[in-house]
């Protein structure tokens, strides 16, 4: 490890924290689909990728919109077309009780609609986003750090925050989280689960709308950009515990360090093998991932 | 999973005897068709289909036979056609052999995956993905091996018996024959203990268990068969392009077949011919779908899980159904039988 | 373990979260014996069937068979040593005929493999031949001769309970674990399951039977072992469980005393 400055350390640590972030978001849409579905819903980097363009897309039209409306713009947009996959197809083989085989499937087939859609809307070309942040740097006790990554990572954790908030002390989140837990009961109760499950995929859609603009905004938007991502979120959610939210937002931070860090000693082009080789690992060796382990452990 | 499995032995024995008769039909007209057609182009279109129909077939296996789904098939096929091209280049291999090679390689890179075996479901699928990803990468960037996103180039024709098949048909009827050994050794599993085996852990891996099949072996023999078929493919495949570029052998390429074999009709073998007949024809027939390919497949991908499992080949069961109830019928009314009942 | 005992279970525990499913049950089953399982909803009865099956392991205690500690064992390992199952439920392989889901019941008594069915070698034909022969006579036992060529999910209920237990017995096991066998049947039904259960008995086999239809278990039932709350509550002869005043509380929640006091 020799010839790493403490300034590039930072640069690593905070780099890792932020696309942590973003796989933590992405991660918690999966986790919180998982639950109360048992599907792993493969279109859910698209989603990411649609909210990133429909916030583009703002910028493009009201070029002075600041950033955290531009990032609400693709919050909402992801979460309407979360849910509108859920209203057109998924409730609809949810009711016929296909094999799971075929819902996921069908997620397989939503996710190609949605990369092709984009890319006849947007084109095939990376889009990059106008610049949202400062460009100096900012100075925190002689360290200094991007002000980009920076507010990346404090949006995500707030957000973070407010999905906690919202799921433990709102009357709606309660109620998510009953019918994830055992929906017959949670009917019985008076949970529509209808409505529960349109939320369900309104707030992963919007953790994944969030995800993608922040994305967009460190790198840049193309139609693409969902799949590989969509993957490193699925890879983060099991790194943490699939269908475990603290888990998600636990293993996204993680997965971000490690791949961050493996540049290191790995080269680039082999950037992505890290996060699959550490997905068929976990798969084999920790399915329940460090959230099971965690419980094994109390 | 399909109800309406076209050729299996628990369809009653009458249909399994006109499946048997049209596939002998079907089988004669691919032999004449370069004889009808011998455009150099549409033979060559021919061929690919051919190509894509033998990892489709692979996945059936996977798929509607044990109930695997694996969105990784690129990489075996990738694996033979770079071993294919490899071996012939490099190390002047003939042909036969290095079409057998790149099964084989194919096989023993499945071996990998045995471990993976263990899960199910969507797990299975990303852990499949995620492997299918990394020979990507493999792929890619080890340009001193595959020429990364260069391109391997100068892939030789395929040779028999010291014979160049330079002429597309002959290159057809190698592709074609091979797709229909392929089909003819898959068919005969059905009915034997393997067979039943298989069907038996997609249907109830529980109950299989319960009834002492060794269910991750199992499991790994159709992994480790439908690698050796697409390592075939592969080879195929970078014998008739006669180039290979990393971009072939994505991920999407594995979600092409897997929709070949979902338009198809999942459980049925000659679905995933005509799965692979749309996905590779389709587009030809139709240039103006071009750009907009995907987004048709991943339309009719969508339709079929909404609407018709069966596929393509429950749709024609149906038709061919329908069409001898309807002959019955027709033959019934005819005028001369109702002079014969007249007198 | 006694030497006419061909299966026993050691103080077998299974915890799940903090509830003890089954609480340090001993069990013995005689060679050639109808060994019932009995007890109120909850007892603990199809968690032990599951422990015995190997569907989870063992929490605590050992579990022996044929003088083999199988405790470690998995489902496929216990069911290719002679251990096959019914479900309660029911878990046919609907999409194949009765025939062929019987047939699967013999894969771990054949060998012919992927080649050998691509071949179609002489030996996999004699093994084919051999295969549906032993299945028909399974079917035959049953009562479902008729039916081997019918797909299983046409099959009327009270048909796929039987085809059910036809799949666990044509390799001849060592240890039979029926899950109620007579669930959702009627009198008729009921009957011929405790008729076939008889007729298996007098062919040597041994069987643990879980059941809710008392008529079924005290008829045919060579000895009886009553769970409640996970725990053994009584064992003995069928006589001596319908007298046992501990076994009669648990069922109806009062004991003889009461009813008594209550005349």
């Amino acid at each position: 490890m020799a010839g790493i400055g403490f300034a590039q350390l930072i640069d690593l640590l905070v780099g890792g924290l932020a696309i942590g972030c973003v796989y933590s978001l992405v991660a918690l849409g999966f986790a919180m689909i998982m639950r109360a579905t048992s599907i792993i819903h493969f279109a859910q980097g698209e989603v990411m990728m649609l909210g990133c363009m429909c916030g583009l897309t703002s910028l493009w039209l009201l070029p002075t919109l600041p950033l955290p409306l531009v990032l609400a713009v693709g919050m909402v947009s992801s979460g309407l077309i979360a849910v509108g996959m859920e209203l057109a197809v998924y409730r609809t083989l949810r009711r016929r009780r296909v094999p799971i085989m075929n819902v996921i499937t069908a997620t397989v087939g939503m996710s190609i609609l949605c990369i092709n859609a984009s890319r006849i809307i947007w084109g095939s070309e990376p889009l990059r986003f106008p610049e949202l942040f400062a460009t100096d740097a900012y100075v925190f006790a002689g360290v200094r750090i991007s002000p980009q990554l920076f507010w990346i990572m404090v949006m995500g954790l707030a957000i973070m925050a407010a999905l906690q908030l919202f799921l433990k002390h709102t009357r709606t989140g309660i109620a998510m989280q009953a019918v994830a837990q055992d929906p017959e009961t949670a009917q019985l109760m008076g949970a529509n689960l209808t409505r529960m499950m349109a939320y369900t995929f309104a707030i992963s859609g919007m953790m994944a709308g969030a995800a993608g603009v922040m994305l967009g905004s460190m790198f840049f938007a193309f139609f693409e950009m969902g799949f590989i991502t969509g993957v490193k979120g699925f890879i983060a959610a099991t790194l943490g515990g699939l269908g475990s939210i603290a888990g998600a937002m636990l293993g996204g931070i993680l997965f971000g360090l490690i791949e961050t860090f493996s540049t290191v000693f790995l080269s680039s082009a082999y950037k992505d093998g890290i996060g699959m080789i550490l997905l068929i690992a976990i798969l084999l060796v920790l399915p329940s991932g460090l959230v099971g382990l965690w419980q094994k452990r109390s | 999973m399909a109800e309406a499995v076209v050729s299996s032995s628990y369809a009653p024995a009458a249909e399994r005897r006109t499946v048997r008769r049209v596939t002998w039909v079907m089988l004669a007209a691919l032999v004449v068709v370069p004889w009808i057609e011998p455009d150099k182009f549409v033979l060559h279109v021919l061929s690919l289909i051919a190509i894509a129909s033998i990892v489709a077939m692979g996945l059936q296996l996977l798929l509607g036979g044990s109930g695997q789904l694996s969105i990784g098939q690129a990489a075996f096929y990738g694996i033979g056609a770079y071993t294919s091209a490899l071996l012939t280049t490099q190390l002047g291999v003939p042909f036969p052999l290095a079409l057998i090679a790149a099964g084989v390689v194919a096989a023993i890179a499945s071996l990998l995956m045995v471990p993976i075996t263990r899960l199910t479901g969507a797990y299975l699928a990303v852990a499949t993905l995620g492997f299918s990803i990394l020979v990507y990468l493999l792929i890619k960037n080890e340009e001193w091996l595959t020429g990364g996103s260069y391109g391997f180039i100068g892939i030789p024709r395929p040779v028999l018996f010291g014979y160049v098949l330079r002429d597309a048909m002959y290159a057809y009827y190698l592709c074609v024959g091979v797709a229909a050994l392929v089909y003819l050794v898959f068919a005969r599993i059905d009915g034997t203990r393997f067979g039943r085996a298989i069907n038996a852990i997609r249907q109830d891996a529980d109950a299989a268990t319960a009834s002492g099949l060794p269910v991750t072996l199992l499991k790994s023999q159709c992994f480790v068969i439908a690698a050796f078929v697409a390592g075939l493919a592969g080879s195929l495949y970078a014998h008739e392009v006669r180039y290979l570029a990393p971009n072939d052998f994505t991920f999407w390429k594995s979600i092409e077949i897997l929709i070949m074999v979902v338009i198809g009709g999942v459980g049925s073998l000659p679905g995933a011919i005509l799965g692979a007949a749309v996905v590779v024809g389709l587009p030809e027939i139709l240039r103006e779908i071009g750009d907009y390919r995907m987004l048709v497949f991943g339309g009719i991908l969508m339709a079929t899980m909404l609407f018709g499992e069966g596929g393509l080949a429950a749709l024609f069961a149906a038709l061919g159904r329908y069409g001898c109830s309807l002959w019955k019928r027709l033959a019934l009314r005819s005028p001369t039988s109702a002079r014969d009942a007249g007198r | 373990m006694s030497a006419a005992d061909l299966f026993e279970a050691q103080s077998a525990t299974r915890l799940f979260g903090g509830v003890r499913a089954v609480d340090g049950v001993d069990l013995s089953v005689r060679r050639g014996s109808v060994h019932g399982l009995i007890g109120p909803n909850g007892a603990g009865k199809t968690t032990l069937l599951n422990l015995i099956a190997g569907v989870f392991p063992l929490s605590a205690g050992a579990l022996h068979f044929a003088g083999n500690d199988i405790t470690r064992d998995s489902t496929a390992e216990r069911a290719r040593s002679g251990i096959r199952r019914t479900f309660q439920n029911l878990k046919l392989f609907l999409e194949m005929t009765a025939l062929d889901n019987v047939a699967i019941g013999l894969h771990a008594d054949t060998r012919c493999g992927f080649l050998a069915a691509v071949l179609r070698t002489p030996r996999q034909q004699r093994e084919e031949a051999d295969i549906v022969e032993r299945a028909m006579q399974a079917l035959l036992f049953v009562g479902l001769g008729g039916f081997a060529h019918v797909r299983a999910s046409t099959l009327a209920y009270g048909h796929r309970r039987l085809l059910e237990i036809a799949r666990a017995i044509v390799a001849a096991p060592q240890l039979l674990l029926l899950d109620e066998p007579a669930a959702g049947l009627n009198a008729t039904e009921s009957a011929h399951v405790t008729e076939l259960i008889g007729r298996l008995r007098d062919r040597g086999a041994t069987i643990i039977l879980v059941e809710h239809h008392m008529d079924v278990v005290m008829s045919v039932c060579d000895e009886i072992t009553v769970l409640n709350h996970g725990r053994r509550l009584a064992h003995g002869t069928p006589a001596a469980i319908q007298d046992d005043p501990a076994v009669i509380e648990a069922y109806l929640g009062r004991s003889v005393e009461d009813d008594r006091a209550r005349d």
